[in-house]
């Protein structure tokens, strides 16, 4: 189960935990392919992040419990320290410390037929970014603006990292409940308060890599 | 015969908009409109055509707001009601309504449905010219969710 806290305070650490399983995917991860959509219908100026704009979820809200609070895990890994690792499968990415280890944090991810995998940069960084509705959302809620400033209640939620030249991003959520499951279109979303955390440790360069699935 | 309802001057503050009202021309009309009841309506005719449509939190965020609403994509689209309103969207409703321009005693203008001006479910409107709108919702919960729109006649 996954609950929020909307508290400021950061979940505590807990190091070396599930070291076997995450040691395990890590070294039978597959190799990577160049970063493509799974789906031309993807491929979009904007993004379906989510059915509800306009729901507020504050910037301290991060995951306290269960698998998707953040926490510093086992992470046998030859990236170099600053690299994120999304595991898609697994709902997870990982911040490389280095010395095997990693932060994990708990994303949301897109929904079938919108997942993909890939090597790129975080190409840009932003905070409170703007989030313009997909056509299609407009069609199913006209009442939708067809561009909201970023804010509290901005889908995208509190911080975004672009990642290369795609129109995929790391971003916020204004729907913490839904770090866990593959909804999006393809972007990854983490709750607010631990996008932030992210977004501080995040450098522009930094190397992404999206696996699709673990193969064992 | 049109004449001027309502011109407040615009205070510059930090709470931007909320101290800037302006509705022009507008001419009070009899209670022929959705609205009808012990108050005054105005015609909503101006309201009718394609808007560019979006929102803004902070005033700092109102300039580029409106330089992309007037790119008036995916324009929103506000036709003619059956009688003297104007068929529009509530917050979180994907069902269209015929809505009345209201006047509430203080001045302020609202649109919404027949009910007395400044109902939760009304948009209080900030400023109105023919060629600009700049509404937002009255109820403290939607108006935090949306922030305000601005809506740029395409």
């Amino acid at each position: 189960m996954t609950t929020q806290d909307t508290t400021s305070t950061r979940s505590s650490m807990r190091p070396w935990l599930a070291a076997a399983m995450v040691a395990t995917v890590a070294l039978l991860a597959p190799s990577l392919a160049q970063a493509q959509a799974a789906s031309a219908a993807a491929q979009r100026e904007t993004m379906n992040v989510g059915d509800e704009p306009g729901r507020i979820s504050t910037e301290e809200t991060i995951i306290r419990d269960g698998p998707y609070a953040r926490q510093l895990v086992f992470f046998r890994s030859n990236d170099p320290p600053g690299t994120l690792v999304i595991h898609t499968s697994e709902r997870f990415l990982y911040y490389v410390l280095g010395n095997n280890r990693a932060l994990r944090y708990g994303i949301g991810v897109g929904r079938e037929g919108f997942q993909w995998s890939g090597l790129v940069k975080v190409s840009r960084k932003a905070e409170w970014p703007d989030w313009t509705p997909p056509p299609e959302m407009i069609t199913r809620q006209p009442y939708l603006p067809r561009f909201m400033a970023g804010g509290p209640g901005n889908p995208m939620g509190a911080r975004a990292m672009y990642l290369g030249s795609t129109v995929y991003r790391i971003h916020g959520t204004n729907q913490p409940e839904t770090i866990g499951q593959s909804i999006s279109s393809g972007c990854f979303r983490l709750a607010n308060g631990d996008v932030i955390d992210l977004f501080s440790r995040t450098n522009v360069g930094a190397k992404v890599v999206i696996r699709h699935s673990a193969q064992l | 015969m049109k004449h001027r309802v309502e011109k407040l001057a615009c205070v510059a503050m930090a709470l931007g908009l909320s101290a800037c009202a302006t509705v022009e021309n507008l001419t009070p009309t009899a209670s022929r409109s959705p609205a009808s009841g012990s108050y005054e309506t105005l015609p909503a005719d101006r309201l009718i055509g394609k808007w560019g449509m979006a929102s803004y939190r902070e005033e700092k965020d109102r300039a580029r707001t409106e330089r992309i609403a007037r790119q008036c994509r995916q324009p929103y689209v506000i036709a003619k009601g059956p009688t003297d309103g104007v068929m529009m969207h509530v917050a979180d409703d994907s069902q269209q309504y015929e809505l009345a321009l209201k006047r509430a005693r203080d001045g302020k203008t609202y649109l919404g449905f027949a009910t007395p001006p400044g109902d939760p479910q009304d948009r209080e409107i900030v400023s109105m010219t023919d060629k600009e709108m700049i509404m937002r919702f009255v109820d403290p919960d939607a108006n935090t969710r949306y922030g305000t729109f601005i809506y740029v006649r395409c």
